[in-house]
């Protein structure tokens, strides 16, 4: 039970990367409150396997792209739970389009939802964190904000945005003994990445070294990894797990 | 740990006193309202220090979006008057 009584607190956790992160963390003995937009029912469902490996999980419909929605979730939080030892964020969206094609709305969403949704959650914990001078703060970028993948210029941006953000802060907490790592998944099986077409794994996976997508599994273990005192001289770093794709 | 009832002119000392050990400039060198970054030298930062030495002596919680506006000493008092007005 590596995480034994922590909080930890996962954006985005009802599917996909997110979902794997909140079981991960909650297997290893912390209390992991999870955020969700629209997924009530796997909320519920999350909720409910979880209590039932008698662990401890509550979901919570926040949408990140709302500070003051984000403020008053950390307020309930931090009211019933006094504290959050970790802080996840992984909520994220893909709006897909050559620029050419990509109108304003779908590079604001996926900006929004991506980026300055992360600043939101991060800035209403990290005050929480420096006070109690603990906190690890973990977020989920893609192998796309560090070399670009065509057609998701909005994406990448948002991912590649908050890779500096998340070194920026790691400068600035790390006196109050708070860490801040990135986690940058290649192609992960999941919801994001099941529509993709024939041709398109044709042409990508034959330049995978370890010529397959990730499981959301082998994502959250890195992030576990992050959550423990195990990596307590890590921060400021970026982890991929991309099977090797985006090696330089 | 201290249950605060009311700022009064001991308490007022005693906090001056923890933030001087918090800002590491002695008493007599500044006033209620020197402004801690601007007049004092102290990192912007440092109002966190504060707001936790204070939180854990007095039980008393700020808010968050108060921090950024703690500028100077009189600020501080204001917020816990406040503070200590809600919670009676």
């Amino acid at each position: 039970m590596k995480l034994k009584d922590k909080i930890a607190v996962v954006t985005g956790g009802t599917r996909g990367i997110g979902k794997a992160i909140v079981q991960t963390l909650a297997r290893q003995g912390a209390c992991v409150l999870f955020t969700y937009l629209n997924s009530d029912a796997k909320a519920q469902e999350l909720e409910a396997s979880l209590t039932k490996e008698n662990l401890k999980a509550k979901g919570f419909k926040v949408d990140v792209k709302d500070f003051e929605q984000v403020n008053a979730f950390k307020e309930q939080i931090l009211d019933k739970y006094r504290t959050v030892n970790i802080l996840v964020n992984n909520a994220g969206i893909i709006r897909d389009k050559a620029l050419a094609m990509m109108s304003p709305e779908e590079w604001a969403e996926v900006i929004d939802t991506n980026l300055t949704g992360v600043f939101n959650v991060t800035k209403c914990f990290a005050v929480t964190f420096m006070k109690q001078r603990q906190g690890n703060i973990i977020n989920i970028s893609s192998l796309s904000g560090i070399i670009g993948i065509s057609r998701q210029t909005n994406y990448s941006a948002s991912k590649g945005g908050m890779i500096a953000f998340s070194k920026a802060l790691a400068k600035e907490v790390a006196t109050f003994n708070v860490r801040v790592n990135v986690v940058a998944p290649g192609f992960i099986t999941t919801d994001m990445t099941s529509n993709l077409k024939e041709d398109y794994l044709k042409h990508v996976i034959p330049q995978i070294p370890l010529a397959r997508f990730g499981t959301s599994e082998e994502v959250a273990s890195v992030v576990l990894f992050l959550a423990t005192d195990k990596s307590d001289y890590i921060t400021g770093q970026v982890i991929r797990v991309d099977g090797g794709l985006g090696m330089s | 740990m201290v249950v605060l009832k009311k700022l009064d002119q001991d308490t007022k000392a005693e906090i001056k006193e923890l933030i001087s050990e918090v800002i590491e400039i002695p008493v007599d060198k500044f006033t209620d309202t020197c402004k801690f970054v601007e007049d004092l030298g102290v990192d912007s930062m440092m109002a966190l220090e504060i707001v936790a030495a204070i939180e854990k002596k007095y039980k008393i919680r700020f808010q968050d979006e108060e921090i950024p506006k703690i500028q100077e000493l009189s600020n501080i008092f204001e917020f816990m008057e406040q503070a200590i007005k809600k919670h009676g």
